[in-house]
């Protein structure tokens, strides 16, 4: 049977999570097809000639903008002496959905595509990998996930996640309606094509799908807990501080500045929520080379942090906010620390006034906080600070509203997206792009909900033209 | 090529193909089947209405111009015939890119009619004769009827044959309606095809019932055009046929068969074109028909068949759309010799004396003399669900549907049905494997894959929205898209399918070439290939076309046809290389084919939800399965395996 070729295309790459979702230490990421090698050489940044095959390696997974999601353990390897038969990479993460979520994203936007249920085991059976007497148990086995995934769609789509698909879907056939009469009904007496009309809705879809898009982050947020960030220059006692928090020695607590140059995370609950501590490398205004790429992960970590520590020694005068702050100043979201309370009993720059007034002037919704972790004087005033902002942050949840996207949604709702913007994008092109391209980005959105809510078929398009304008010479 | 008619039998019992019906999907089939070779045999009640254009005088526009190229392609009559007796030519959607631009052309009814007879009669294998079919001669067994052998006729003849294309068009069971008067046919002044249905129904065929109807023709005498506007067709033509790479042996084409084909017709073709009219329906015109709604066919309740959506009656475009004060109409030159007008867009079944005063209505009509009334026609279908891909019946083997009998509308679309069917016939008359075609192939793929896969509840027309691919589907890339089906199906001359071949050499060399070299530099083009300059400028492909030196001189030997073909594929390459790798990552399930008899109950694991449809629509491929609403992924891999597992077995 040597003469049988991959019955799949060489370029068509599936890729998905191996593992089980939700938080794990690890998660498995695993991709098929003929672009792995292609894509480990990208995203590991090694000359393809050079990768080797069937090695485990310790590498930074570099995003398409060059953003490093993670540090992983991986292996490529060719084909066929693989699972599948086919060349294969496997990707072990951190288990944080976010992180893997991330990952997949890039993958998708690298050309992957996301797998059918069942569809590694039907490759590996298709290319040989597998004995003929298999053949029945790999059936029963896709229809067991199948019928996993079909019960849990079913569920999800029962809900509100279901009406929200089918209103934006409704708008969208709307809109690809009237660009659609326009192409297909040349000759008819139509009223003038109304691209700002088409313009509106499609924003408003947009807006939409970014909306339950969110709510993937709503999702991470109730399962993963709030993400709080430590943040400050070295040797504040941030670790100290966590440690206090956490009631336990997690991160390393050394004198000498700098030591923690690695996120440190810590899931602790604080009232009725959960967050998530990350301490990070200190803020060095002159950091060395090495702090240097700690630092740079601290800022990146930024923009997802839910609530900032901002952690500054209280036996020191009081600081100017550091220039990565200023983007999140006046958001809410910064606490002040000001650590070691005990060692500034006797410093007279400590807790006066004149320093609150100084920083308020900063950012009038920053609140300052005197602590000492070592002795634990103020925390119970921080913590109740931390639950006060998680309470805020709860309640922008809609209540009855709330939907929780799971990551294949979230790539489906991704690729609707950027379907979305492209047509945006061709509609307030100067010479606007042909409708016929206008379309092709509109059915793409189409296709990517449809993948998340259940075929839709064109007919329902037609449905919507006829009704909408009068066609019939 | 011979050019003798010896090979035809004179009896009647030895016919490969027998096609009944010569309208635009019998005349197809007919002639498909003949020029593969097939001893073939064509039926038709009246043999001086074939090919009649029953509606508009008219062939092409949105998706159908696209059809009737991809006719030309496959060795079809429509596209050749449209531009030998077209009256006027316009390209539609012009200001839009060459996906959606359609060529159509008013053609001169009677001119139509008949080259195309004349056609048939000249081509080999192929022989005509008149005679109604009044039922089909089956073999049954046991378990009731299991294949067509042959055909009765009104004249007591019987026609044997190994298979048999049925195109009834709307006389199966056809009534028409003006109003409360009702008269059996299916055309006016022609007859109904009572008997056959029975034949169906006997073989367990579902019958159900479809409408549509057509407007009045009137005296172009009595027309006041100083009351509307003109539109004229376009002064350089779109022509339907590939005219840079069909033949020109004599008797392939029937305008070889005198010395100068545009001689007999009177006219060159594309020449000397004649006007179309717009005017508009009037306030008068709505009150007239809500005055007598009563009376119109469709709103009395005389009428069970469902018509189109795209194709209202002036009734329903007044019911449904109320607040639009006044609906457009055409008025359609019928042809040269003739002074009958057809007013597009005035489709009715009012009684006569208020389609007079309607007509009447309308600005430059005021003195319009009716010379035909306009009618409501009912007849019989058989669900499309009933058929395999190849437009076999699934009930009785050697059986083929094509045209309206399957539920679509519109010259075109009978046309390439009816192509598809006369080559089939033809491949199971031999025991060979039907001509399926894709949907990423061409529209005739979409048409026939939704009808056999999904069915249809009004008349189906195509549009181009249908087409999931339709970006790749650019009228000019027809011939280039089905060639290797020409070639692998016999459909073409060896020598017109080297000079497709030279002219996709050509194309793709041309691309290469601009993909991989700069232009000088110093003009202010900026940085990169021919491919980026064209890209970046957007150039429109009409703007391009007018001012040949944005093309480097190295391509100036292309033609216009090849070099259109050149810049819409550098130009859109960014969009069409998505949809071939959409196409690509279908091709997988796409190209496992599943028999005919394949029996779905033996596999495994399939939900009964996905049997039950499975069973019921018997798709012949793995892509076709999985566009049955219903069947999901996971039915689909374990299809796969289980067809693969038999296969490896039966090694």
């Amino acid at each position: 049977m040597t003469e049988q070729k991959p019955i799949t295309e060489p370029t068509d790459t599936i890729v998905a999570l191996a593992t089980a979702p939700g938080t794990a230490a690890l998660a498995l990421i695993r991709a098929s097809g003929g672009a792995c090698r292609a894509l480990a050489a990208e995203v590991f940044d090694i000359e393809i000639g050079s990768l080797q095959e069937r090695r485990y390696r310790h590498s930074n997974y570099s995003a398409l903008d060059r953003q490093i999601l993670d540090d992983v353990v991986w292996c490529f390897s060719s084909g066929p002496r693989t699972f599948t038969g086919e060349d294969t990479l496997e990707l072990s993460t951190h288990g944080n959905p976010l992180i893997v979520q991330r990952i997949l994203a890039d993958m998708l936007i690298r050309g992957c595509r996301s797998a059918e249920p069942g569809e590694f085991t039907r490759r590996a059976f298709l290319n040989g990998r597998m004995d003929l007497t298999q053949a029945e148990a790999v059936m029963d086995l896709i229809h067991a996930q199948s019928e996993r995934a079909l019960h849990a769609a079913r569920r999800q789509l029962e809900g509100s996640l279901g009406l929200h698909l089918e209103g934006l879907i409704a708008d969208l056939l709307g809109v690809l309606a009237r660009i659609e009469v326009y192409i297909d009904f040349p000759d008819e007496d139509l009223p003038p094509e109304d691209r700002a009309l088409v313009l509106a809705t499609l924003v408003d879809v947009l807006r939409g799908t970014e909306r339950l898009l969110a709510t993937h982050r709503y999702g991470d947020m109730l399962r993963d807990g709030f993400k709080t960030v430590l943040l400050g220059v070295p040797n504040v006692g941030k670790s100290s501080l966590l440690n206090a928090m956490v009631g336990r020695d997690r991160a390393i607590v050394s004198p000498e500045p700098g030591t923690t140059r690695d996120f440190i995370e810590e899931r602790v609950h604080l009232g009725p929520h959960l967050l998530r501590l990350i301490d990070t490398a200190g803020l060095n205004p002159t950091p060395g080379i090495i702090e240097r790429l700690g630092m740079d992960k601290t800022i990146a970590r930024l923009p997802e942090a839910d609530i900032i520590l901002w952690i500054t020694d209280g036996t020191m005068p009081p600081p100017k906010p550091p220039s990565e702050l200023l983007p999140y100043m006046n958001t809410g979201r910064i606490l002040l620390v000001r650590n070691k309370a005990d060692l500034a009993m006797d410093n007279p720059a400590t807790g006066n006034s004149k320093e609150k007034r100084d920083l308020n002037t900063a950012d009038p919704t920053l609140s300052v906080y005197v602590v000492s972790a070592l002795t634990g004087m103020g925390l119970v005033d921080l913590q109740a600070a931390i639950i006060a902002r998680a309470d805020t942050l709860g309640a922008a949840f809609p209540g009855d509203d709330l939907i929780a996207i799971n990551s294949r949604h979230a790539d489906a709702l991704s690729r609707a997206k950027s379907g979305l913007l492209a047509a945006q994008a061709g509609l307030l092109a100067e010479r606007s792009a042909p409708s016929e391209l206008v379309s092709s980005d509109v059915r793409m959105a189409l296709d990517a909900l449809g993948e998340v809510s259940g075929r839709i078929d064109n007919e329902r398009m037609l449905d919507a033209l006829f009704s909408t304008f009068c066609i019939g010479k | 090529m011979s050019y003798e008619l010896n090979c035809m039998s004179t009896d009647t019992k030895n016919y490969d193909v027998i096609v009944c019906g010569a309208g635009h999907a019998g005349c197809e089939a007919a002639l498909a089947a003949a020029r593969m070779g097939a001893r073939t045999l064509l039926l038709s009640g009246n043999l001086d209405t074939v090919a009649q254009m029953s509606c508009n005088p008219a062939i092409g526009g949105q998706a159908k111009g696209q059809i009737v190229r991809e006719i030309d392609a496959l060795g079809g009559e429509m596209a050749i015939n449209t531009d030998l007796t077209g009256i006027q030519f316009r390209l539609l959607n012009e200001s839009k890119g060459p996906a959606v631009q359609s060529p159509r052309a008013q053609c001169d009814k009677k001119a139509y009619q008949f080259r195309l007879k004349h056609t048939l009669e000249l081509q080999v294998n192929l022989k005509l004769f008149q005679a109604t079919v009044t039922g089909l001669i089956f073999d049954s067994g046991p378990g009731g009827v299991r294949k067509v052998t042959g055909v009765r006729t009104n004249l007591d003849l019987e026609f044997y044959g190994h298979t048999i294309v049925v195109t009834t068009g709307t006389f199966l069971r056809g009534l028409m309606h003006i109003g409360q008067n009702k008269n059996e046919g299916g055309r006016l002044g022609d007859f109904s095809a009572k008997t056959l249905s029975a034949s169906f129904l006997e073989a367990g065929i579902e019958l159900q019932r479809l409408k549509t109807g057509t407007p009045p023709r009137i005296s172009g005498r009595s027309i006041d055009f100083s009351q509307m506007e003109i539109q004229r067709g376009d002064t350089s033509p779109t022509f339907f046929a590939f005219h840079d790479t069909r033949d020109s042996e004599p008797l392939f084409h029937v305008e070889h068969g005198s010395p100068c084909g545009e001689q007999r017709l009177g006219w060159t073709p594309g020449s000397d074109q004649v006007p179309c009219w717009l005017t508009h329906t009037t306030e008068r015109t709505a009150q007239l028909v809500r005055d007598n709604l009563h009376l119109s066919a469709m709103y009395s309740g005389e009428i069970e068949g469902v018509g189109p959506r795209y194709c209202p009656s002036i009734e329903d475009k007044f019911v449904r759309f109320a607040d639009k004060p006044r609906h457009i109409l055409y008025l359609e030159p019928e042809g040269r010799a003739t002074n009958e007008y057809y007013i597009n867009g005035l489709s009715t079944s009012l009684p006569f004396p208020v389609q007079v005063e309607m007509v009447r209505s309308i600005p430059g009509l005021e003195k319009a003399e009716l010379v035909r009334p306009a009618y409501a026609v009912e007849y019989d279908f058989a669900p499309p669900t009933q058929l395999l891909a190849s437009l076999e019946s699934k009930l009785v083997e050697n059986l083929f549907f094509a045209g309206q009998i399957n539920g679509t509308s519109g010259y075109e679309e009978a046309a390439c049905q009816g192509l598809v069917a006369g080559v089939n016939a033809t491949r199971k008359a031999r025991g060979e494997a039907p001509l399926i075609i894709g949907r990423n192939e061409g529209y005739t793929g979409v048409l026939i894959d939704d009808l056999v896969t999904k069915g249809t509840t009004e008349p189906y027309r195509m549009f181009t929205s249908r087409a999931e691919h339709r970006l790749l589907f650019n009228h000019g890339s027809a011939e280039l898209r089905l060639e290797h089906l020409a070639r692998q199906f016999g459909l073409l001359s060896r020598g017109r399918l080297a000079r497709i071949f030279a002219k996709r050499q050509r194309i793709e060399n041309s691309i290469g070439f601009l993909e991989s070299n700069r232009p000088r530099v110093g003009s202010g083009v900026g940085q990169g290939t021919w491919g980026d300059l064209l890209r970046r400028q957007q150039c429109s492909i009409a703007a391009v076309s007018s001012s040949e030196e944005i093309l480097p001189s190295e391509l100036s030997s292309l033609s216009i046809a090849e070099r259109d073909e050149v810049l819409y594929r550098v130009t859109y390459a960014g969009y069409l290389a998505r949809e071939l790798r959409h196409v690509a990552r279908l091709q997988e399930i796409e190209k496992v084919k599943i028999s005919a008899d394949f029996d779905f109950s033996l596999v495994k694991g399939l939900r009964a939800e996905s049997m039950a449809k499975l069973k019921s629509v018997r798709p012949l491929s793995l892509g076709q399965a999985s566009r049955i609403s219903g069947v999901n992924p996971a039915d689909i891999s374990i299809l796969l395996i289980y067809i693969e597992t038999r296969r490896k077995k039966g090694r």
